[in-house]
């Protein structure tokens, strides 16, 4: 049972036949969610749940993420820091800049905040970027997962302002907080659309059986035509 | 142009790099502070793509990535602690209203349970839920009834088992559990008609205090609710009800939560669906009073009252129900449309609405 890194700082780790992914905790001992801990060779990892993580489910649908251990990454829709607390392991000398609009899972948050470096909390609406502005740096990823009906929005006006000319924009897209009553794959295409304006999607792919009515995204900027 | 950010004001050149800076003490708690104050005026944001890092680095507040992160960290920690605790008087009376009903449904169960238990040792006894709970909770063995008790003759013929020892003093100490809870749910309801009278006393008279704090609740605060058309207000607590109704299998629903107010309760049933729609109307408008303005509006439960009398002054007769051909062609033409809020208004014989 050794761990393959599948990706940079993702690792898939073969147990009893099974593979799961866990990403090395960057603070030995302690679980976040309630996820278990397993230490190989004197490292300690921390398994992730597709089920729990539409990052975690992207990684399993193959897609390239490009998070590097040096990323900086703006994370839109943080909610309780489930998949935050990964990015953060993952981003090990990086930074984590982690939106959040509700009050009530902020408070989640900031008790994850204060065991790890790498995460700066942000109470701010993802949709008013010049909010955060003053905060906020370029960063090379952004990471988004909001269940707002304007995902596409947030994402192209996030980018325009934060994203480097080289970074990629990974999105989850909940079909379900767009409309609820229209068929998924309507609204997909639909929204693939209107990114399609400002990005070059690389890839997309739907993240069954892990989450229904999702489609994972990866697109970079326009006009950057000498990456991938 | 001048900029600001966490770290101080800066004015860039017109290549967009920093010339001047005029920076912030480096102190955590007060850079946290400013962060949580609303902007100066005549100050920008920072152009996209700017390189906060860097010019941070430049105008010598930080001397090294290291210490950017580390005191951004602090900073964005500390700031969003400020903000979290600035907590609304509305927000204790969801909290309240929601254990209310927590409440409710447990001292149910438990009651249940607590009849079945101490109807094997007085099944005669005939009391139930809260009554039961304090005479078990007092006498515990139907052999401690005093003479001076009304029930004292039923316990002294009662064909129930004997309860002794071990038994009679758990299911006492059951039944006391049972009591405190009613106890606390007394106080809990006299905690939200207080508080829902202070904080938001127009609503308060329109709806009563308890079905102004589930709308609270439900909407998730006095200011989210004060935003809601009233034809939301209307609906909120009908969602499965709303949701088949936009899947184009219904018809509208008439009412939500304000279901349960007496004026629509106890109304014929081809009034609610009318009474249901002023009253929405006027909740509206006395939420968003209690929000933004001070001060106590009788008017608004007057005019309520009128205009509840004139719907029913003008629908006497209940209308004839509607065949099923009819229905089919109704369910086609709900189909045909998809925002809520334009189309709840199901029975639309009125001809205003209720709100000026």
């Amino acid at each position: 049972m050794s761990p393959k890194e599948v990706s940079s700082g993702i690792f898939e780790i073969t147990k009893r036949g099974g593979k799961q992914l866990a990403t090395k905790n960057l603070v030995p001992g302690a679980s976040v969610y309630g996820e278990i801990l397993i230490e190989i060779n004197g490292c300690e990892y921390r398994i992730w749940n597709p089920k729990r993580s539409k990052l975690a489910a992207m990684v399993i649908k193959k897609f390239s993420v490009p998070i590097a251990q040096d990323s900086k990454v703006l994370y839109l829709g943080a909610a309780s820091g489930t998949t935050v607390s990964h990015v953060s392991d993952i981003v090990q000398n990086g930074i984590v800049y982690a939106v959040e609009f509700s009050p009530r899972t902020m408070r989640d948050l900031i008790g994850l905040c204060d065991l790890r470096p790498n995460i700066v909390p942000i109470l701010a609406d993802a949709n008013r970027p010049q909010s955060y502005a003053h905060i906020v740096e370029e960063v090379d990823i952004i990471y988004q997962d909001v269940a707002q009906p304007n995902q596409s929005e947030i994402a192209t006006v996030n980018a325009k302002r934060f994203l480097k000319k080289d970074g990629h924009l990974l999105l989850s897209i909940k079909a379900r907080s767009i409309d609820t009553v229209a068929n998924p794959k309507k609204v997909f295409k639909e929204e693939v659309r209107k990114l399609a304006h400002d990005f070059d999607v690389l890839d997309r792919r739907e993240l069954v059986p892990f989450h229904d009515d999702h489609l994972g995204i990866l697109a970079c900027m326009k006009n950057n035509y000498e990456l991938i | 142009m001048r900029i600001i950010t966490w770290f101080g004001i800066l004015t860039l050149d017109d290549h967009g790099s920093a010339v001047e800076w005029d920076l912030f003490p480096k102190d955590t708690d007060a850079l946290a502070g400013r962060l949580v104050r609303p902007k100066e005026p005549g100050m920008d944001i920072p152009p996209a793509g700017f390189d906060l890092r860097c010019a941070a680095i430049k105008c010598n507040f930080v001397a090294s990535n290291d210490e950017y992160n580390i005191l951004l960290r602090d900073v964005s920690i500390l700031a969003a602690k400020y903000r979290i605790s600035s907590g609304t008087p509305d927000m204790g009376i969801i909290q309240a209203i929601e254990a209310l009903d927590n409440i409710d449904e447990t001292s149910n169960i438990l009651s249940e349970r607590l009849a079945e238990w101490y109807g094997l040792y007085f099944p005669e006894v005939g009391l139930s839920s809260e009554p039961l709970a304090r005479f078990v909770a007092k006498y515990g063995s139907r052999s401690n009834v005093l003479p001076g008790d009304y029930l004292y003759k039923k316990a002294a013929s009662s064909m129930g088992a004997k309860l002794t020892g071990q038994d009679e003093e758990l299911v006492r100490i059951f039944a006391g559990n049972i009591c405190t809870m009613y106890d606390s749910r007394n106080l809990i309801e006299e905690y939200i008609v207080k508080s829902m009278e202070t904080s938001a006393p127009n609503l308060t008279n329109i709806a009563g205090a308890l079905i102004g704090a589930r709308l609270v609740s439900m909407a998730g605060g006095l200011e989210r609710l004060a935003r809601f058309p009233s034809g939301t207000v209307q609906v909120i607590g009908a969602n499965r009800a709303l949701f088949k109704h936009l899947r184009g299998r219904a018809s509208s629903p008439k009412h939500g939560i304000i279901f349960n107010h007496p004026q629509i309760k106890n109304a014929l049933w081809w009034h609610r669906g009318k009474i249901a729609r002023a009253l929405a109307a006027k909740i509206s408008l006395a939420v968003r009073m209690d929000m933004y303005s001070d001060g106590f509006n009788e008017s608004l439960k007057i005019e309520l009252d009128a205009k509840i009398g004139r719907i029913k002054a003008a629908n006497p007769k209940p209308p004839k129900r509607e065949n099923k051909g009819v229905m089919g062609k109704e369910k086609s033409k709900y189909k045909s449309k998809n925002k809520y809020n334009n189309n709840n208004n199901n029975n639309n014989n009125n001809k205003s609405t209720g709100s000026r």
